[in-house]
């Protein structure tokens, strides 16, 4: 057995980055590493979002993006599980009433069983409805023009949209915006940033998104891994600028080790 | 509210009637707004002009949906005239379930005026799996074993000498998502040096400069626009270029409401 | 045991995948390679259990749905419509796997995919133009120096990129090729070696089984 030629560097990064990562989170998991993350304005305001529409009465849409639980794009959504933990949390709390949307079936059990742990936790199991979690379709325009319905006919308050989203961003963040709602959303997907920016109160722009589970729960685990991450950011900020000078100086080792 | 205010908040639906009509008059009377070549659509072109037709065979990824045909359809169907008139053959293949409607569009286009399945084209259908099927395809581009029309591979002359997608002249990812051309460069471009560039929409145009930057797409069409121009490299009039009118009258109305509300904006404060 | 197993599965099905496109050759002992053991065994089982959630989902909106109807709630002539399509559709697209060379099952479903499914997803993202253009009129003032800078992008990025740009001024594409080649392209590839590192540390937690937070709690 052996890697394909392209892999190498690739793998053997992989393998330094995770003990990073895993020595990090154990320090800060055993207590000898302190990790404090900065103020995330977009995950503030989501408590101020859910305690808005426990006052108007009306409800909260949460939704954990369009993408499923495999591929490039699933961490986007477990991060968007974790958020939505906190979320039940808060909704069980206030005693809000919460909607989760879900286009990817394979979501559909998870985030049940994520609302219906966060309402037991939160001693409130009544508030869990089999319409707290919908199914809409797996069809991106049908699950879109769905969420839509629901804006319309529920007036809902507060929109929260977190985790991977293509060209139904825009219709999700404008339909909110037309119902009077406060959004609160994020994406590692770059392309739509920008519509979210343009139609949101608060967007949580790429890397913010996966640091909304530690943030919210402060759990340390979590933390560390936070921290590992621009641990290692700061390693490959190093190798840009040591590989942008030796390309200039007409160098290309560090390149081509990159992409053996 | 005086009239600066109200200009800062003009009704959604005003908006959307201007744009409406913005939009549908070119298309019923068309202007022919001359149209500038983008370097990344001229490079796609060029990589087609400098295939073989003797050897070269390339691939067609139809990575997208009828809903997001309207902005990169245009773009698949002059990728595949030019193919027809260079006589360079091709092999389609999805890893969107709704990709082979979309190729089999242009397939029976082609049929229709005397082309022959199997001999000039040839597509694979749909592989289940989404960037693991594109992983496995690259590596073996035979795991696919039957075609569309269900013929086996091994009797489909266009599938000869191709092992993996390495052995494929020219890749084209045509994009609309997730599958699509990043994808494509992960498993393709960099473990194994495919030469790979894409058709995408409009909107994915942003994240996908730094690959065009980096050379890991050799070109890129950008949208609607990108198919318009390329029709206007082969001199084949195709949508693209119909649309492109209505596209400019729509930029221009969302920049005069952008100016609108600016100008209200300052009065307002002024006052 | 009820976590415990879960995670053992999503750890040794994580490095199957993750080895799977990137070794060759057989494992020692297995006689199979990563990819092999993807293809034959995981591939399949991801297709069953995609299609057993499907189905677990369906039956969700089925029900959901179907009480609406039997209550007569508000809005239930709209639940109906949706049971009814959903299984019109269901059936449509399951003769059409049944009998995939019958000119006509294959003529009929073409058609409804062209006149029903096709024009209903291309009038969504049709809207897309029209949100736009609300989002960014609304978005789009120049409250302070950033939003300033972003309205002039946004506008030369417009300008530029509609062939209608180069009538009005010269240089307009050429500094729309600017923005989106220089700035743009440092901004992205910023956050997407962000993203990656952070996507990659999540995927990490979840493989060694210290984020739960999935599997309905810590």
């Amino acid at each position: 057995m052996e890697l394909v030629p392209g892999n190498i560097f690739g793998v053997w990064a992989m393998v330094v980055v995770s003990i990073c990562v895993l020595l990090v989170v154990y320090l800060t998991k055993e207590g000898k590493f302190l990790v404090k993350l900065r103020r995330i304005a977009g995950l503030e305001a989501i408590e101020e979002a859910i305690g808005r529409a426990t006052e108007m009465g009306k409800p909260v849409h949460f939704s954990p993006g369009i993408a499923d639980v495999t591929g490039d794009t699933a961490p986007q959504t477990f991060a968007a599980l974790e958020v939505l933990t906190y979320v039940t949390t808060l909704s069980a709390k206030y005693n809000a009433e919460l909607i989760v949307t879900i286009r990817m079936p394979n979501v559909f059990p998870l985030a049940q069983e994520v609302v219906r742990q966060g309402y037991l936790a939160a001693g409130k199991p009544d508030l869990f409805q089999e319409e707290t979690v919908r199914f809409l379709s797996s069809e991106q325009f049908a699950y879109i023009a769905g969420v839509l319905g629901i804006f319309t006919r529920q007036r809902v308050a507060a929109n929260l949209m977190i985790g991977a989203f293509w060209a139904e961003s825009l219709l999700m963040a404008e339909g909110g915006s037309q119902v009077g709602a406060i959004q609160v959303a994020g994406t590692a997907n770059m392309h739509q940033i920008p519509f979210f920016v343009a139609a949101c109160d608060y967007t949580l722009i790429g890397e913010e998104i996966y640091a909304g589970g530690a943030y919210l729960s402060q759990d340390k685990v979590r933390l560390g891994s936070i921290a590992s991450q621009d641990y290692v950011k700061f390693a490959l900020m190093a190798s840009i600028l040591v590989g942008a000078v030796m390309m200039t100086a007409g160098n290309d080792w560090l390149r081509v080790l990159f992409v053996k | 509210m005086n009239w600066a205010n109200k200009l800062q908040s003009i009704d959604r639906r005003i908006i959307y009637t201007i744009l409406l009509i913005g939009l549908t008059i070119p298309l019923i009377w068309p202007i022919g707004i001359p149209l500038a070549v983008n370097d990344t659509t001229r490079a796609v072109y060029k990589i087609i002009e400098d295939l073989d037709p003797a050897t070269d065979v390339v691939l067609l990824s139809f990575d997208y949906s009828p809903a997001s045909a309207p902005d990169v359809h245009p773009s698949a169907v002059a990728i595949v005239e030019h193919l027809t008139k260079r006589g360079i053959k091709w092999v389609g293949v999805s890893f969107w379930p709704e990709g082979p409607q979309m190729s089999e569009k242009i397939m029976r286009d082609l049929e229709a005026r005397g082309l022959k399945y199997g001999v000039d084209f040839i597509d694979l259908g749909f592989m289940a799996g989404m960037e693991n099927a594109i992983a496995e395809f690259a590596q073996n581009s035979r795991v696919i074993t039957t075609d569309v029309r269900g013929t086996h591979i091994d009797n489909l002359p266009l599938m000869n000498n191709i092992k993996t997608m390495k052995d494929f002249g020219f890749v084209i990812g045509i994009s609309a998502g997730d599958p699509g051309y990043n994808a494509f460069i992960r498993q393709a471009v960099d473990p194994m040096g495919v030469k790979f560039a894409a058709a995408i929409v409009t909107v994915s145009v942003p994240a996908a400069m730094p690959f065009y930057a980096s050379g890991q797409l050799r070109g890129m069409l950008q949208g609607l626009r990108g198919a318009a121009e390329y029709e206007s490299l082969t001199g084949v009039a195709g949508r693209g270029a119909a649309m492109m009118d209505a596209q400019s009258i729509g930029h221009l109305i969302i920049v005069a409401f952008i100016a609108v509300g600016n100008f209200a904006y300052f009065l307002s404060k002024k006052k | 045991m009820r976590r415990e197993i879960p995670l053992l599965i999503t750890f040794l099905v994580g490095i199957i995948f993750l080895f799977g496109p990137i070794t060759t050759g057989n494992i020692p002992v297995l006689e199979m390679s990563f990819r092999q053991i993807v293809s034959t065994y995981l591939s399949p089982w991801t297709t069953i259990i995609t299609a057993f959630a499907i189905g677990l989902a369906s039956i969700n909106l089925l029900r959901l749905h179907g009480s609406y109807v039997a209550r007569k709630r508000s809005g239930w002539i709209n639940s109906a419509a949706l049971v009814i399509s959903m299984l019109f559709f269901t059936v449509a697209r399951i003769i059409r796997e049944l009998r995939p060379t019958d000119p006509e099952v294959v003529a009929f479903y073409g058609r409804i995919f062209d006149n029903i499914a096709a024009p209903l997803s291309g009038a969504m993202f049709a809207i897309l133009a029209f949100y736009i253009a609300s989002a960014s009129y609304r978005a789009f003032r120049a409250r302070s120096l950033e939003a300033s800078v972003l309205l002039v992008a946004a506008i030369i990025v417009m300008l530029g990129a509609a062939p209608v740009g180069a009538l009005i001024w010269d240089y307009f594409p050429s500094l729309q090729r600017w923005l989106l080649a220089v700035p743009n392209t440092a901004g992205q590839r910023a956050i997407i070696i962000g993203a990656a590192i952070g996507g990659f540390a999540t995927s990490l937690r979840i493989l060694f089984g210290l984020e739960r937070g999935y599997l309905g709690g810590d």
